[in-house]
């Protein structure tokens, strides 16, 4: 009784309406939709688990999840190393650099993704201009492999999705009181014990909420790994793509999408644990310090 | 009411009754609109200028394009009740899955000129699909690293990286299932003796092809681009496509020897507005003249043979359809893939899972 006047309450509040759109346009174009492909997975003629059965018995599927995994892991990893010096910078120099470096960054974000990988492949191929550049170097006599296995993927990847490493760092980079470090300096920490003891804690919100952006981006990447990888890059997407469009096994397209999206919530309930929701998304009104 | 007034009502009650059995005609008729779906690009740029023109002229019907006729659409499209598409032009895998699940209208077969038919191939007279485009699968090589005359002229020669050096590349997705009648004969089955297909087999074959293929491509556009910057030096895949890459300028070639011909079809997706109106522009479409014309432009085979009348013959000497390149080749026995087996599966289905598999755990 209490409980559903207090909600009542609240659908009439100031801050029920305003949630309210939002709530409706999320219930009809993402709940719906989500909820007929749980459906598709599960109905065939009536209701069954044979989706699902197919699922577990055939091992290819988990390969090719396993395969999504790897990728994903190693471009989040490799994005932090690249994006991680790259924030601090763009947080700690004078204004005029730091709009140079954040066009540096913006620029290619707004480039097609199917152009850029393409481009890779001009750049990595055997008659490209990296392998032309290190045969007349004498780096090798013959081209190195470059496309069409986990280089020429993690490349594309890491240089579509970097930029959404940075900007969650740099966010709350940027937000870090200067004067913090400056005080352990004088404290006398050294430069590294100041930025390790002091900065580095600081910025792990951002560096949780770039992995988690990064990490789930990748896991639904469909373009790039299918036009730069070799078999062994097969991804779900890959599989789901192939189920839909060429099988017409729309069944087991849903279940493959249902087990991505179970493996994404896994991941993401998991990180939340350990990171606590409100430091990835930035929410929880104190600002990071 | 005085004089003036009457005759003024009058004649505009004469004219609102008469009204709806007058057809207003406007400078051209323009009586509906016929919506035709090809896979865009230059072909559909010829289609525009060689046979809509004629058509609209004589039917009165406006016809609008659209691009591509996906499968997964049509699908969606029939079960929502929510068809726009009338005529769509598609490979026969797409229509043997487009038929199983009861999305297509079958053809009029009374609606087609006698004379267009009988210079038609039979294999190209389905129920439910007319060919129009012939494509094939054919030897695609990259002449700066396997010149002509050093170029492997068989399946076998493919398959040999020591004669004939360099990586390959073949199909994997895309709709088309792995080419199994291409690894038999790379083992020296026959051309003639493909069907019914020994899999296992020619599936002994693929694992001997998978350490020579650099990149198994998913989209021909993809395959040619690969042969013609050298990535691969010679692959299976369109070989009308290599034509037309050739005559842009790009270093490769087409070896007909052995290929596998198939066809784009035409097709009337299930609940098409007006059928009548949709067979006469199929009817249109497949005539030799315009066909001929048509593959002037874009190197695919016309399937009406009454078209080499009208193409010189080193036009001829590129097409794969021409009298002396049709005859190195073979038509696809869809009725093999097509064949439920005992677990309900087609071919086609159970095939292209195994590739996958084969792919991804290989």
């Amino acid at each position: 009784m209490t409980v559903s006047t207090a909600s009542r309450g609240f659908w009439r509040s100031r801050e029920g309406m305003l949630v309210l759109p939002a709530l409706a346009f999320y219930v009809l174009i993402y709940l719906y939709p989500l909820s007929r492909l749980g459906a598709w997975s599960l109905f065939d003629d009536g209701f069954t688990l044979r989706f699902y059965a197919e699922l577990f018995s055939e091992p290819t599927y988990f390969k090719a999840l396993r395969n999504t995994l790897e990728i994903s892991v190693l471009v989040t990893v490799i994005c932090l190393i690249l994006g991680y010096p790259l924030a601090y910078l763009m947080a700690t120099t004078t204004s005029s650099a730091r709009r140079v470096l954040m066009i540096l960054v913006l620029v290619p974000f707004w480039t097609s993704i199917l152009v850029r990988t393409f481009a890779w492949i001009v750049i990595l191929g055997n008659n490209g201009l990296v392998n032309r550049a290190a045969l007349a170097v004498g780096v090798t006599d013959h081209p190195l492999k470059l496309l069409f296995n986990m280089i020429g993927v993690q490349v594309g990847m890491v240089h579509v999705l970097l930029p959404f490493m940075v900007f969650p760092l740099y966010g709350v980079m940027s937000r870090i009181d200067a004067s913090v470090v400056r005080i352990a300096r004088s404290l006398g920490a050294t430069p590294a014990r100041a930025f390790l003891h002091v900065f580095l804690p600081l910025s792990l919100p951002g560096v949780a909420a770039g992995c988690v952006l990064v990490f789930l981006l990748a896991i639904g990447f469909y373009v790039t790994p299918a036009l730069l990888g070799g078999p062994g890059e097969i991804t779900l997407a890959t599989m789901i793509d192939m189920m839909i469009n060429t099988l017409l096994n729309w069944g087991l397209a849903a279940t493959l999408g249902i087990l991505l999206l179970v493996v994404v919530g896994a991941i993401f309930v998991l990180f939340s644990r350990l990171m606590g929701l409100s430091r990835i998304t930035g929410a929880g009104g104190e600002p990071a310090r | 009411m005085k004089r003036r007034q009457f005759l003024l009502a009058s004649s505009a009650a004469a004219l609102a009754t008469a009204g709806p059995f007058f057809h207003v005609r406007p400078a051209r008729a323009d009586k509906g609109e016929l919506v035709v779906v090809s896979w865009g690009g230059d072909y559909d740029q010829a289609l525009r200028d060689l046979v809509f023109p004629a058509f609209e002229k004589t039917t009165g019907y406006t016809v609008k394009l659209d691009a591509p006729p996906e499968t997964a659409k049509v699908k969606a499209m029939v079960q929502s009740g929510n068809v726009s598409w009338d005529v769509i032009m598609t490979d026969i895998p797409a229509v043997l899955t487009l038929m199983k699940d009861n999305l297509l209208e079958p053809l009029d077969y009374s609606a087609i000129d006698k004379a267009k038919l009988d210079r038609i191939p039979k294999e190209l007279q389905r129920s439910h699909a007319l060919g129009q485009r012939i494509y094939s699968f054919n030897i695609v090589y990259n002449t700066n690293q396997l010149p002509k005359a050093k170029h492997p002229r068989n399946w076998a020669e493919v398959w040999d990286p020591k004669g004939f050096p360099g990586l390959r590349t073949f199909n994997f997705q895309g709709g088309i299932e792995p080419q199994l009648e291409v690894a038999l004969m790379a083992d020296g089955v026959p051309i003639d003796k493909l069907y019914p297909i020994d899999v296992e087999r020619a599936w002994k074959m693929y694992d001997k092809l998978r350490p020579l293929v650099g990149k198994w491509y998913t989209s021909h556009a993809q395959a040619i681009q690969l042969i013609s910057a050298g990535e691969a030096a010679v692959g299976c895949t369109i070989g009308p496509r290599g034509i037309a890459a050739k005559h842009g300028g790009a270093p490769i070639d087409v070896e007909y020897n052995q290929g596998k011909l198939a066809s784009d079809n035409w097709c009337l997706v299930k609940g098409v507005r007006n059928k009548k109106v949709a067979m006469e522009f199929i009817n249109a479409a497949i005539d030799g003249k315009a066909q001929a014309g048509i593959s002037q432009r874009v190197p695919y085979g016309p399937s009406n043979g009454g078209a080499f009348e009208f193409l010189s013959a080193p036009q001829a000497a590129d097409l794969n359809t021409s009298p002396e390149n049709i005859k190195e080749q073979f038509w696809q026995n869809v009725e093999w893939w097509a064949a439920p087996g005992p677990d309900g599966k087609t071919p086609r289905e159970s095939q292209a899972e195994r590739f996958a598999k084969w792919m991804v755990n290989g």
